[in-house]
């Protein structure tokens, strides 16, 4: 069978091998070697204990799990168990502390850096059957080496979130993050997306890959222009509050604040800069090695289905790669621009996407808070 | 026999049975100590001259990031700023403090444990709530821009935006957080004052305020000092309170150790050097300031 082909592939461990059999009743490891294929694949649709998902605050029992309601309703004996991360190096430690986890959702930016990690293997698409219906722009983004490394999943855009009543832009520009006439009512993001967006407005031809002399100039941008800022920003929330309170007026944001302010009857526009936006994609990879991936493929359907993903955004606010989803929100829909499913990449956007530099860009950030 | 003779001559002693009272008083929390604080700490200072790496690629002993750190000068002029804002913290609320301590400890009042309790009430709640809370008050919208609004000193156009996301947010709520650990130790000074030293210098025609300078002061000073040290060491490397209210002008040190740890793509080398050199400058104060703590200046005698 094609199903589960590279799921056989993996090295088997005589103990394991032995369960395998006892799974199979013993007969099949005794009658040969297509005994042992049979029983191999009798043993991985019946994978032991609980799915081990490491993910972000919200996706887990607090709150996100309708998404895999009916994963966990398919597998009773095997429901997910969560893990919090808060951001993919946080993983990264964990995976190096020695914790075994089957999945996890990194950004579209780490996909190549845990490809190329040998920390992961790729996904066997076959097993995903809500992947014909994922954006397939977001699909080929989550490829590394013609494997599908990425599943994609939850997704939005880095733009500019002001107030019309408070705010007159000069442009439709990311310039606004950085306008003198709104000093102190400022927000940007704790990330290192603000030297990538400082790379897009000074005109650098890849702003992922600065050199070192427009790293510099990235720096000495943005660190002349910190003292406009109120607050750098690191969780929603708290941007969110700070917004609706009127303690700033302008911020780096994501479609689900946008929405979240209209609902509070704010007066706000979702400003797409013409420098195109940037746009973000949770992707999920799979752990090498993991003894449970069939379970975890299930999983990663299960959050894939168009149900998931109308409900991520009806309640989340985020957009969901199935293109069958669909929010009742038109104001998300309209800053999804979900009429066009190549919204996210060039012409209209920039997907976020690998830095080889990472460590540099990092470098740069933290100094430029500490000025 | 000789061997009986020989054995007759030695001195009789009392057999002795070794004292195991301090080292097994004093084992566990060595141990901990060892355990929970110079092992960590070990760990962290090999993470700072690369020995020990966040990352898999290749690493050995360096002291690239002392060097970058020390002669970079983004990260000491912040660590300046943090002390700077500890100083203003801590001198301000002992100054605070002190009258308040000194009332309870000196004024005779029968209440004064129940105005003590008062003081540490709102420690019955939680942290985060308590800075939060601060938000509500000083924000562009607030309780305090209300009033100013309401009064006309402002116009809702132009709050006090500096009364939150700024170093004086983060500054008034470390004192507000502070405050009763501050009063405690000078409160305790001073209640264990010898009443007679104030009454023999009155006898002596001394005035109250003399008495005070030339008795109550030099000798509620541990008190004071315990109480400077008590806040100042731990605001120092404060980062809670200003990743709640201090916005990106009222970043500290202690931040910038967590982000290096914490966010993005982690830079421990350079996090450890950070958290190594807090622990030196404040290991080196402690020792500095604890030759005012001794227990002899506390007693009158």
């Amino acid at each position: 069978m094609d199903e589960g082909h590279d799921l056989l592939e993996r090295p088997i461990s005589r103990e394991r091998l032995l369960k395998l059999a006892a799974a199979a009743g013993g007969a099949g490891l005794i009658a040969g070697s297509a005994g042992v294929a049979g029983a191999t694949r009798h043993a991985l649709s019946a994978e032991t204990g609980r799915l081990q998902v490491l993910d972000w605050v919200g996706y887990g029992y607090d709150g996100g799990q309708t998404m895999f309601a009916a994963y966990n309703k398919r597998y009773p004996q095997n429901k997910a168990q969560i893990t919090v991360m808060t951001n993919e190096a946080n993983a990264l430690s964990k995976f190096q502390a020695g914790q075994k986890f089957d999945l996890f959702r990194p950004y579209i930016g780490w996909v190549k850096y845990f490809a190329q990690s040998g920390l992961v293997e790729p996904w066997d698409p076959k097993l995903i059957p809500n992947l014909k219906h994922l954006n397939p722009y977001m699909v080929k983004a989550g490829q590394y080496q013609g494997k599908q490394y990425g599943i994609p999943n939850d997704w939005g855009f880095d733009e500019i979130l002001y107030r019309t009543d408070k705010v007159k832009p000069k442009s439709n520009s990311y310039a606004l993050l950085f306008d003198e006439r709104y000093k102190g009512k400022i927000a940007w993001f704790d990330d290192i997306e603000m030297p990538e967006i400082a790379g897009l407005l000074l005109g650098f031809k890849d702003t992922w890959n600065q050199t070192d002399a427009q790293l510099k100039k990235t720096q000495d941008f943005l660190t002349s222009k910190k003292h406009l800022v109120r607050l750098t920003w690191s969780s929603e929330t708290e941007m969110q509050q700070a917004f609706a309170a009127g303690d700033i007026w302008i911020s780096y944001a994501w479609p689900a604040d946008y929405a979240a302010m209209k609902a509070k009857g704010l007066p706000v526009v979702y400003m797409r800069p013409k420098e195109k936006p940037i746009a973000w994609v949770g992707n999920f990879m799979l752990l090498k090695g993991t003894p449970r991936p069939e379970l975890a493929h299930a999983y990663v359907d299960a959050w894939s289905s168009p149900k998931s993903g109308k409900w991520l955004e009806d309640n989340y606010y985020y957009g969901h790669a199935n293109t069958l989803a669909h929010p009742s929100s038109s104001d998300l829909s309209r800053a999804l621009q979900l009429n066009n499913p190549k919204a996210v990449v060039p012409p209209f956007a920039n997907l976020d996407r690998d830095i080889p530099k990472r460590a540099q860009y990092e470098k740069l950030w933290e100094q430029v808070k500490a000025s | 026999m000789a061997v009986d003779s020989r054995a007759g001559e030695l001195p009789r002693r009392k057999r002795q049975r070794p004292d195991l009272t301090a080292p097994s008083l004093l084992g566990l929390p060595l141990a901990w100590l060892a355990v929970f604080f110079f092992v960590p700490i070990a760990i962290v200072a090999a993470y700072s001259f690369d020995v020990l790496s966040f990352g898999t690629g290749t690493h050995a002993f360096t002291l690239r990031a002392w060097h970058d750190f020390l002669h970079g000068g983004v990260y000491l002029r912040l660590f300046w700023k943090s002390v700077k804002m500890s100083l203003i913290v801590s001198t301000i609320i002992v100054v605070l403090a002190y009258p308040l301590a000194y009332y309870l400890a000196l004024s005779g009042t029968r209440r004064k444990y129940v105005l003590l309790l008062l003081l540490i009430a709102p420690f019955l709640t939680s942290y985060l709530l308590r800075v939060l809370a601060w938000k509500v008050i000083l924000g562009d919208n607030g309780v305090l821009n209300s009033f100013f609004f309401w009064t006309g000193l402002r116009s809702p156009e132009h709050p006090f935006s500096q009364l939150l996301y700024s170093r004086f947010a983060v500054m008034l709520v470390l004192g507000y957080i502070w405050l009763p650990f501050v009063a405690l130790p000078i409160f305790v000074s001073l209640e264990s004052l010898d009443r007679r030293l104030l009454e023999a210098a009155s006898d002596l025609g001394a005035s109250r305020l003399y008495a005070f300078r030339r008795v109550t002061l030099p000798l509620s000073l541990p008190g004071i000092v315990a109480a400077f040290l008590f806040v100042f060491i731990p605001t120092i490397g404060e980062f809670v309170t200003p990743s709640l209210v201090g916005g990106a002008n009222g970043y500290m040190y202690g931040n910038q150790v967590v982000d290096l740890f914490e966010t993005g793509f982690p830079d421990w080398e350079t996090g450890s050097v950070l958290a190594i050199f807090l622990l030196v400058v404040v290991a080196l104060l402690t020792l500095v300031f604890s030759r005012f703590l001794q227990p002899k200046q506390v007693t009158a005698g």
